[in-house]
């Protein structure tokens, strides 16, 4: 019985989901709690085995394929949804609750997915409980990302589910498998877009600082974890070995870095880093070897733990401060130090610092680059990770907690509500207890291949380009100083697009209808109406009337003949008639004997 | 509260602070000549100090480089799209 057990995890959060807003304070905390609970627990009993298998029209969907990779992925977003729902538990009002329990829940719906149209529905399950975490922030500046958010999102699944279907129609076949590169067409590079489109690879990127930098505090600490890391779940399982990954991955590392430089809002900053880390996971899926992908695995893992204590560090400032730029934030030091401990041990982690998480998993990938001998990728991913440091490590909590003496605002009287300290303190406890005993991390990954991050010669190399980093950073201190300005991205595309549409439909648009329809309709189309009138009105005078009145007229006469000749008031020719016909009657039923 | 004595310990011996972080660089240069050396993957993998280089270097190449493309291009005031964007 235990090796075949089988029950959805996503149905937990499904079935929770209508519960949450009616139940009201402990009980809905009790619940929030316990779901995620269960459902870490039941994760951790699976076993391999394919389940919930249900063929309708011919169609072969599964709803539950559980493999390595797939515990793995599930593992960590369980475990995620636990410290998420910690981090949340002050929330009066239950919406942000009801949508991240449904939004954790399709992402464990997309992991144990084993074909695209379960994966599909699930995906677009992510965008809508992940744009309600955008919209419950409800500030204008939310709306409108949200409707951003929800628009790029609508676009990628579009391709994803063109791609299925042109897939389907040319191999018949939904399976949620590998693809190889040989092989690959249209259909599959069109899935392989809307993959990357959830994975913020550029130029399919840019909602993502846009959304997270808008989302509830509580929100994007659940938005970090699973949009992207389900698409690199999805990208694992379908396109390793694809050169393009490569490329994208260490453009995407980089790009991401440049970003956070000209950041000025702390979770933009963290927004663009997500892109740069997810970079890294790009670039092992790419390369495809086992080192590689399990690093893209274990890297995804210890992402999602230091990232969402970013997040939650970061969000803790918002809520206590309501302030979220560098140009306002600073000396924050002496009135929240235990969110700049958390914080700082999330950046120690991201930076790949030896004895933290981002150490024993980052490197699987830089080192899957060499020994395929891929050095310019591998360069090009460690220049990324100093300039990770350089940011999450350095620029987030220098310029929240240090700087100057105190913030440009009225300095809060308190830390971070306790839950949301205790969230904290669980990541942190993670971020940790990864660096330093890698070996459970390892134990979980999928692929076959081995690997000892702590040799003397990678230690030292790690601690000559972070502390080196940090010379830097204090000698270019000055030019770091935050400036209170956006940097353009490639939402400038929709979003100034946005604008000149909307004004090309107000001037050109409305000019020509002013101008030239209305003139073409006077000149034209009236003249042109009425003509067609004058011929319909003889038409209907003429032909129709003629034809209904002497259609009447013969009718009435017929009538008349009819009359005369069938009545003629004569009893001997009724007689004849009457026995006629039955002559006629008897002959023919003797002719058909 | 200990984290906040430690920081207001730290900020008032900055100097010796600051000196024992360069004694740490210091060393780690130093060391860099005897630690040996399993995976070589390219010229850098065998030159002492390289990696510290690397990463200053990275350090001031991101910092200069993604400051320059902000103000050469990339820098738009802070209400650029809700200003534009409400027209």
């Amino acid at each position: 019985m235990a090796d075949t057990f089988f029950f959805h995890p996503a149905l937990l959060f499904f079935a929770a989901l209508p519960a949450v807003p009616l139940l009201k304070g402990i009980w809905r905390q009790a619940l929030v709690l316990l779901v995620p609970l269960v459902a870490f627990t039941l994760v951790l009993g699976f076993s391999p085995g394919n389940h919930g298998v249900i063929d309708v029209q011919g169609l072969h969907l599964v709803f539950g394929r559980v493999d390595k990779l797939a515990i793995i992925f599930a593992n960590v977003f369980t475990l995620m949804s636990i410290i998420g729902a910690v981090y949340g538990l002050h929330i009066k009002e239950p919406w942000q609750q009801v949508a991240s329990m449904g939004y954790v829940g399709s992402a464990l719906g997309c992991v144990f997915a084993g074909d695209f149209l379960t994966l599909f529905l699930f995906w677009e399950g992510l965008m809508v409980f992940s744009t309600a975490l955008v919209f419950l922030r409800r500030t204008e500046r939310s709306t409108r990302a949200g409707y951003r958010y929800f628009l790029v999102h609508v676009t990628g699944g579009l391709m994803l589910l063109c791609g299925i279907f042109l897939h389907y129609h040319q191999t018949g076949s939904i399976a949620f498998v590998r693809f190889h590169q040989d092989t690959a067409g249209l259909a599959e590079y069109l899935i392989l877009a809307g993959f990357l489109l959830n994975a913020a690879v550029p130029p399919l990127h840019a909602w993502l600082p846009d959304a997270y930098g808008s989302a509830t505090v509580v929100g994007s600490v659940f938005m970090c974890a699973y949009t992207t890391k389900t698409a690199v779940y999805a990208l694992i399982r379908s396109f390793p070995g694809f050169d393009i990954l490569i490329a994208l991955g260490v453009v995407m590392a980089l790009y991401g870095v440049v970003y956070a430089v000209l950041e000025n809002d702390a979770r933009r900053l963290l927004s663009y880093h997500i892109i740069s880390q997810v970079g890294y996971m790009v670039t092992g899926v790419g390369i495809g070897t086992a080192l590689a992908l399990n690093g893209a695995c274990a890297h995804a893992y210890a992402h999602i733990l230091y990232k969402s204590l970013l997040f939650m560090g970061v969000g803790g400032v918002v809520h206590v401060t309501g302030h979220s730029k560098f140009s306002e934030l600073g000396g924050l030091w002496k009135y929240m130090p235990y969110t700049l401990v958390f914080t700082l041990i999330g950046g120690l982690s991201i930076s790949a610092f030896p004895l933290f998480s981002g150490f024993v998993t980052k490197s699987m990938v830089i080192s899957g680059a060499w020994e395929s001998h891929l050095n310019w990728a591998a360069l090009g991913l460690t220049l990324a990770a100093a300039g990770t440091f350089l940011h999450t490590g350095l620029k987030v909590p220098y310029f929240i907690w240090f700087w100057r003496d105190k913030p440009s605002f009225e300095p809060p009287k308190k830390e971070a509500p306790l839950n949301m300290l205790i969230a904290m303190a669980i990541a942190a406890y993670y971020c940790v207890l990864i660096g330093v005993n890698p070996s459970g991390l390892y134990k979980l990954l999928p692929f076959d291949a081995t690997y000892h991050p702590y040799s003397s010669q990678h230690v030292m190399e790690s601690m000559q380009i972070l502390l080196f980093t940090m010379l830097g950073f204090f000698l270019l201190i000055k030019k770091l100083y935050p400036e209170p300005k956006v940097g353009l991205d490639l939402d400038w595309f929709y979003r100034r697009g946005a604008v000149v549409f909307m004004a090309f439909c107000r001037n050109v648009l409305r000019m020509l209808d002013d101008k030239v329809i209305k003139n073409l309709h006077k000149t034209f189309a009236l003249p042109l109406l009425r003509g067609f009138a004058r011929v319909a009105n003889w038409n209907d005078q003429r032909v129709v009337d003629g034809v209904v009145d002497n259609s009447a007229q013969a009718v009435l006469s017929l009538g008349d003949h009819m009359r005369v000749f069938m009545q003629p008031g004569i009893l001997s020719r009724y007689i004849a008639r009457t026995l006629t016909v039955l002559a006629g009657i008897a002959l023919l039923a003797l002719y058909l004997r | 509260m200990i984290i906040v004595r430690c920081i207001s310990w730290m900020r008032k011996h900055y100097s010796l602070v600051r000196m024992s972080f360069l004694a740490v660089l210091a060393l780690l240069l130093i060391g860099d000549l005897w630690v040996p050396r399993h995976h070589v993957h390219f010229l850098g993998d065998e030159i002492p100090g390289f990696w510290a280089l690397f990463g200053l270097g990275a350090c001031a190449l991101i910092i200069i480089g993604s400051k320059w493309l902000g103000h050469a291009w990339l820098f738009r005031p802070e209400d650029y799209y809700e200003k534009e964007g409400n027209k």
